[in-house]
């Protein structure tokens, strides 16, 4: 099994905004295609990720509609908003120059050596 | 958030996370592992699931809605487990809020309240001004004004006169208005059945319309006199000499725009008496106008006056009645109508406004007590959710919360007591002789008030216990037993202070009280210069066939012969005013040879009287003669003065003989000799001070009289001559009226109607605050009693008697009460300074009611003082020593 990683305080909602721009989702479909581009490296607890939703779809940074799964059952759908595609914007940029800042930190070598 | 909707939520969130966990499970199963396997996973990976609903709840924002639901159903909860608590505390807040409420209705409608017509905002009376005050223009100027002003929109007038009615064959005084044709269009008023007068009503003067003579009559007048029959409409019934038709039924309150002046019927003005509409110095009537838009009040007074000032160039009067009366035009505001009333109450009503918000404050310290003390009580379990982590927002939040659901059920039962407290209000104003009527129904405004009144109190009486509250340690809180947490110091003290607080109130209401009793009590034995028992009163209108002739005057005389001839009568005797009846004339004075200092100097009141006046009042003769009936038309003119008047313009010379004059009539060159001078009688008021008088005979009054004031003075009940009087006149002649039929002794108590008010409502409230001590006071020593049992023990183990610890508690209900008065009694000083113009006769420091509040405190405190305190002395030592 690949080794896991916990997921940075305050990132889940970046990476649901990222999810549900590639197309619609569910819930459901929101951890399958986490899982799915992270090739299951990502720990998520399930049930946190719908307090996050709903925050989100409060912020109007997402939308919701029930519709029909592959499965023929009645499920939650939810759209990037086009103030949710700003946000998801802002924090990738946001999210880049962090860990570029991060990275050249950490990748400094001792002088002289 | 509706309960419906919130009911989707939840539905749409358990099936949305459901779903989640489906999916997994059906997943898992796809993926070969075992079903009840894969549930068992699908739960454990999602996590709690009623957790997880929560975070969602609170990240829609309904977090706040459930916990306020749950402090609520928390409070109802604590409020049914002690009923005790509640009914005092909600108790004691209705009758605060309700008394509130009460005087802010009164208020709402005496002073603040618009006029119920359209836009009042936009309306405004045009007053001819000068040194004497305001007053309406005469007719023909308001003609002139509407059809020339162009500052205005509309214009109407209308004037309040006494009417002569007759229905069928009754005949009866009602109080009727005049107005323009356009009155009630212009104001925007809608009847109440039929139709409103219109402008083309009031074109033929004599005549009315082209339709013939039609009036309205109010609901009340429908009511009373007609029974609410709808078959009014229609109906002709005679107004002085006019047969007029009821078109339609107006509501009362706007009749006029005099506010609280019941008026009975109104009458286009071209049917009023031709010689005052054709007079162009009469003032009888008053102007209203709608400003047109964007002209300011300014201009328009600006563009009237000139009109005026062009109008009054070919009216003939004297030069002082000019400067009197007719120097200017003022406008004025009329969105409120007239002021009068306002004036009259605007004192009792501000102090009565303190004294009600001194109730609702001793209310609320009550309350906020009664709070602390359960606070106390329940600092154990408040330390206990503070240990499983509730924040001290949570707390002080429950606690609030608890002020106002108490705080609204007080106001929702004070609203109640209100309602009964303003039907008393209403028929206390409505039996005065010259009834009010007031509107006091419940309105928005009240419901407004009494909401914002009823949070403030909430708030002001939760947040010293929600502080409380929150304070708590929960370690402290948990380990300590029953006796350390009673024992909190400051609470204890926070307790006495409030109970201080209270019984400081307690001392302004109460010493207020005292001094608005010893004041009507100094007003009622005030020396009123007449004799008030047994003398009835009443008006009389001659018909108008007989108004203005020499046989009015001869009619007058065989009357009072009738009258004198009574069994029972002792005197009687006419007069254009008589004492504390409400009316009053002035005159100027003018004294050969005598220069006036200032213009006020001439004023003097005037009143023409028969025969027998001072007689029939007791009014004590001085000097000279009384009037007799050689005082006739044709002798020379006599005239008396009162000892005031003839101090003020002769001093210590001789009045008797002097020649007077007066310059504000018609007949200003005739010249009176001064026969008699009399003491000195009340007429407005107990209050004022004495006045200068001069009285006429009635055969040579300076102008016509018509109406006049019949006085009898009868051996035993006066009022029981009424009947036998009206017929006596009515036998002389069947056309003349009588109407306002009273006694002089009713008069004069009604005359302190306003001072009788203040002093059951100021007494109301010292009751209810002082009750409100008391079981402040009770509950801390109850409390005391409690606390110090241990201490009471170990005292009486040692040999302390009984008596002593009786005296102990006692003592410290003394000590509390003396601290409350010690307070109290500066803001007494403080309230009496504002309430000065309602009292009198009584000093900054009256040792009377004073003393008597302090009695009926002390009493108070020790009696509820000695319930707790027998308790101690009856503690069993050992018991009391084992007591943790």
């Amino acid at each position: 099994m690949k080794k896991q990683v916990e997921l940075v305080q305050g990132t889940l909602d970046m990476l649901i905004l990222k999810a549900v721009s590639l197309g619609g989702l569910h819930g459901y479909g929101v951890l399958l295609r986490l899982q799915q581009l992270t090739g299951g490296r990502l720990r998520i607890q399930q049930g946190s990720l719908y307090p996050a939703l709903y925050r989100l779809e409060r912020q109007r940074l997402i939308a919701s509609e029930w519709g029909e799964s592959d499965n023929k059952r009645r499920a939650k759908f939810y759209t990037l908003t086009s103030s949710g595609r700003k946000r998801l914007k802002a924090e990738e940029e946001g999210w880049n120059r962090f860990s570029m800042v991060v990275a050249c930190v950490l990748g400094a070598v001792p002088e002289g050596s | 958030m509706k309960i419906s909707r919130r009911k989707k939520f939840e539905s749409d969130m358990a099936a949305e996370l459901g779903f989640h966990v489906e999916a997994y499970v059906e997943d898992l199963v796809r993926s070969g592992i075992d079903r009840k396997e894969a549930e068992r996973r699908a739960r454990l990976e999602f996590g709690a699931m009623e957790a997880a609903k929560d975070e969602c709840r609170q990240a829609w924002g309904l977090q706040c809605m459930d916990e306020l639901r749950a402090d609520l159903r928390l409070t109802v909860r604590t409020v049914r487990r002690n009923p005790g608590f509640a009914a005092i505390a909600i108790f004691s807040l209705a009758l605060g809020i309700g008394a509130n409420a009460a005087i802010f209705g009164l208020a709402d409608a005496v002073m603040l309240r618009q006029l119920p017509v359209r836009d009042p905002g936009e309306l405004v009376f045009v007053e001819t001004a000068g040194t004497a005050g305001r007053d309406g223009p005469p007719y023909p100027f308001f003609e002139l004004l509407r059809d020339q002003a162009r500052s205005y929109k509309a214009m109407a007038a209308f004037g309040a006169s006494g009417m002569e009615i007759q229905i069928d064959s009754g005949r009866e005084q009602a109080q009727g208005v005049w107005v323009s044709g356009n009155f009630y269009e212009m104001l925007g008023v809608a009847p109440v059945i039929g139709r409103t007068l219109a402008a083309s009503d009031d074109q033929i003067p004599g005549k009315g319309g082209p339709g013939g003579a039609v009036a309205v009559i109010s609901r009340a007048y429908w009511q009373r006199r007609f029974g609410g029959d709808p078959a009014v409409l229609g109906r002709t019934i005679q107004v002085f000499e006019h047969a007029v038709t009821i078109v339609g039924v107006m509501p009362p309150e706007i009749m006029s725009l005099d506010p609280g002046l019941p008026i009975d019927i109104a009458v286009p003005m071209t049917l009023a008496d031709p010689a005052q509409l054709r007079s162009r110095d009469a003032l009888w009537l008053a102007i209203v106008a709608r400003l047109k838009p964007g002209v300011r009040m300014e201009r328009a007074r600006a563009e009237s006056n000139a009109l005026f000032q062009a109008y009054m160039a070919d009216v003939r009067i004297p030069p002082e009645v000019h400067k009197l009366l007719f120097d200017r035009i003022e406008l004025a505001p009329a969105a409120k109508g007239f002021g009068g009333l306002r004036t009259q109450f605007s004192q009792p009503l501000t102090a009565m406004t303190i004294l009600a918000g001194l109730v609702l404050l001793a209310a609320c310290v009550n309350v906020a007590n009664l709070m602390l003390a359960r606070a106390t009580a329940r600092q154990r379990d408040f330390a206990v959710r503070l240990a499983i982590g509730a924040g001290r927002g949570r707390l002080i939040r429950q606690t609030l919360t608890e002020a106002l659901v108490l705080a609204g059920a007080g106001a929702s039962l004070g609203i109640l007591l209100a309602r009964q407290g303003e039907a008393a209000l209403a028929g206390f104003f409505a039996e005065s002789n010259n009834p009010i009527v007031l509107d006091l129904s419940l309105n928005g405004h009240i419901l407004l008030f009494t909401l914002t009144v009823a949070m403030l109190t909430g708030a002001a009486f939760g947040i010293l216990p929600a502080l409380q509250a929150s304070r708590g340690d929960p370690a402290a809180g948990l380990q300590s037993g029953s006796r350390s947490i009673a024992g909190s110091r400051a609470s204890v003290r926070i307790g006495q202070a409030l109970v201080i607080l209270q019984v400081a109130l307690s001392t302004v209401l109460l010493a207020g009280a005292g001094l608005f009793v010893r004041s009507l009590r100094q007003l009622e034995s005030v020396d009123l210069g007449f004799t008030r028992e047994g003398i009835l009163t009443m008006e009389v209108t001659p018909d108008r066939q007989l108004a203005g002739t020499p046989q009015w005057p001869a009619t007058q005389d065989e009357i009072l012969d009738r009258i004198l001839g009574m069994p029972g009568v002792r005197s009687a005797s006419w007069a254009t005013t008589t004492p504390m009846s409400g009316r009053d004339r002035g005159a100027l004075l003018e004294i050969p040879g005598l220069a006036a200092r200032t213009e006020n100097d001439k004023d003097i009141h005037l009143a023409a009287v028969s025969r027998r006046y001072f007689e029939t009042f007791g009014i004590p003769l001085l000097l000279g003669r009384a009037f007799t009936p050689r005082d006739d038309a044709n002798a020379s003119k006599a005239a008396i003065v009162n000892q005031t008047a003839a101090r003020f313009y002769f001093g210590d010379a001789n009045p008797i003989g002097k020649k007077v004059r007066f310059a504000n009539y018609p007949s200003h060159d005739l010249v009176y000799e001064i026969i008699g001078v009399v003491k000195d009688a009340k007429h407005d008021s107990l209050r004022e001070r004495p006045s200068r008088f001069i009285y006429l005979p009635i055969p040579q009054s300076v102008d016509r009289i018509n109406r006049l004031a019949l006085a009898v003075r009868c051996t035993g009940d006066a009022i029981a001559f009424a009947g036998p009087v009206r017929q006596a006149i009515q036998s002389v002649r069947a056309t003349v009226s009588a109407s306002n039929v009273s006694t002089l002794e009713k008069q004069v108590r009604q005359s302190l109607s306003r001072e009788r008010l203040v002093m059951a409502l100021s007494i109301a409230f010292g009751a209810l605050a002082l009750a409100l001590a008391c079981i402040g006071l009770y509950g801390i020593l109850a409390y005391a009693v409690t606390r110090r049992t241990n201490e009471i023990g170990i005292r009486m183990a040692l040999g302390a008697t009984q008596g002593k610890m009786v005296w102990l508690i006692l003592r410290e209900a003394m000590a509390l009460a003396a601290s409350g008065i010690v307070i109290g009694v500066p803001a007494v000083l403080a309230l009496e300074r504002i309430a000065r113009a309602l009292l009198y006769g009584v000093g900054p420091f009256d040792i009377p009611a004073f003393g008597c509040a302090l009695m009926v405190l002390l009493a108070c405190a020790a009696l509820a003082g000695i319930v707790p305190a027998r308790r101690a002395g009856r503690l069993d030592p050992m018991s009391a020593l084992r007591c943790e």
